[in-house]
């Protein structure tokens, strides 16, 4: 094997990191984003039940929540399907926890916009839902970019953890190379460095373009 | 006689320990403009957002034109669409431009078409003199202009009175003159409001009546010559002398 062959077979495995990457992300955005709304704007009940998400999905290791859900939720015969799918369990598990991640990001978006704008909006006559998809969400998208772009990078670092279920990603293509080739050190640089491209500029460029936009409209 | 648009009755609003407004009972009728003044504090802002019912006041009532807004099962969103609001901190929408901003009851509250709205819109800046300005946003305007569009941005909804909350204070003193020039045009129109300020000179030139609040209740309310001529109650001879003293300063 020599090292471009290496590489390729390495790279056979991005598709794979990256699905789980940006499907998880999707998933965490769809949970996230209300759960801030409803954190911020609803009565303590639930609000309670919103931390306590919150709480539990950012202090349980990934790794605990990925076993959990494909041998424990896995192994009752009704949930066979989709946990015993190990790709599904790792997109759904990260994307539980990314979810309590967007939540916060989101509402401390939301705190940052301040009482005023709602107020404003409500003044004209906007409900409560109207000013929260009118006014709050797009400055709450806005101010929520650079952490939204941290959040992906760190998503695109965990997938790698979905190795343990054995889904086939970059991780895994990296380990299979060091198995078969012997070699002990590219696969890892190699990988180490794709990593690092696939986080890097987008989070970058995410926080960069958000500061400016903050800075721009005065947020 | 005219026909009373907005009225309070007995209205308190009590926050905790604070009582910031108390036992406030005041009627807007149409074409009227009446001016509340008073110390810092005093409870102006809190009377004027229960007047809007963008607060709940603790008790009292709130009517427009004949209906109890304070009564349950009223739809707010459909009154507070008839009462136009200018905060004393602007808040215009920040993401949107000046256009957007006016834009918005438009078509989420009014649910005008596209171009209906926008045709409205444009004229409301332009009473403004702000439709140079539709494609800005807040952060590209000094204070004076965004004040103007908070201004085009209710007038746009074609309210049955305005409240404008100390529309001047925020601003620094060279550019009061322009809102205060906005605020005359309006006043010109026939336009019932009911406004905060400290502007003594545009107080006496348009105020149908002058209401001094402080501490939360109304002390002494009539024309404006009352108050520069021979204020009835101490405290309000004494605010009325510092107010004027600081106008000729000016
Ligand atoms: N949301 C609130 N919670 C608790 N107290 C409040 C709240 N809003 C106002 N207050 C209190 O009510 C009193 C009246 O405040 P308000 O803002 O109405 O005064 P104001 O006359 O508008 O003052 P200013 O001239 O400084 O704008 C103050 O003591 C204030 O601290
Ligand atoms: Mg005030």
């Amino acid at each position: 094997m020599d090292l471009s062959e290496k590489l390729i077979l390495i790279l056979s495995g991005l598709p794979t990191t990256l699905a789980i990457s940006i499907l998880s992300f999707l998933l965490g955005f769809i949970i996230g984003l209300p759960l801030a709304f409803v954190r911020t704007y609803t009565s303590k009940p639930f609000q309670i039940l919103v931390d306590g998400y919150e709480k539990v999905l950012r202090s349980v290791p990934e790794i605990v929540t990925m076993l959990f859900l494909y041998f424990g939720v896995g192994g009752i015969p009704a949930f066979r399907f989709p946990f015993k799918n190990s790709f599904f369990v790792a997109t759904f598990a990260l994307g539980l926890r990314s979810g309590a991640n967007q939540s916060q990001v989101f509402r401390s978006a939301i705190r940052g916009i301040g009482e005023e704008q709602m107020v404003a909006a409500r003044s004209l006559g906007l409900s409560r839902l109207q000013a929260v998809f009118h006014v709050m969400i797009p400055q709450t998208f806005i101010i929520a970019t650079p952490g939204l772009g941290s959040e992906y990078a760190l998503l695109v670092k965990d997938s790698s953890y979905s190795f343990i279920l054995g889904v086939i990603d970059m991780m895994r293509r990296a380990d299979t190379v060091r198995k078969t080739s012997l070699d002990t050190v590219f696969p890892y640089i190699a990988t180490a460095l794709l990593y690092i491209l696939l986080t890097f500029p987008l989070a970058t460029y995410l926080d960069s373009w958000g500061s400016r936009k903050k800075k721009e409209l005065g947020l | 006689m005219a026909d009373t648009v907005l009225e309070c009755r007995n209205l308190w609003k009590i926050y905790g320990k604070i009582t910031a407004v108390k036992d406030v009972s005041l009627e807007v009728k149409e074409g009227d403009i009446k001016l509340v003044f008073g110390p810092s504090g005093s409870g102006k802002s809190t009377l004027a957002r229960c007047l809007a019912m963008l607060t709940t006041p603790t008790k009292g009532e709130v009517i427009l034109t004949g209906e109890n807004l304070t009564r349950s099962g009223v739809d707010l969103n459909k009154a507070r669409a008839r009462i136009g609001f200018v905060f004393q901190h602007i808040w215009l929408f920040h993401h949107l431009t000046a256009l957007g901003n006016v834009e918005l009851g438009l078509r989420q509250v009014l649910k005008l078409p596209k171009e209906e709205a926008r045709e409205r819109a444009l004229q409301a800046l332009r009473e403004v003199k702000m439709e140079g300005w539709a494609e800005h946003y807040p952060a590209q305007m000094s204070g004076g202009q965004q004040q103007r569009v908070g201004i085009a941005r209710a007038l746009a909804m074609n309210p049955e009175i305005i409240i404008l909350d100390e529309p001047t204070s925020s601003l620094d003193p060279e550019l009061t003159g322009e809102v205060v020039d906005t605020l005359r045009d309006l006043a010109q129109k026939g336009t019932t409001m009911l406004v905060i300020s400290h502007e003594m000179t545009f107080a006496r030139e348009v105020a149908d009546e002058m209401i001094f609040i402080d501490e939360g209740a109304i002390i002494e309310r009539g024309p404006p010559e009352l108050f520069f001529t021979n204020p009835t109650s101490e405290r309000a001879r004494r605010f009325m002398a510092r107010l004027i003293k600081r106008t000729r300063r000016e």
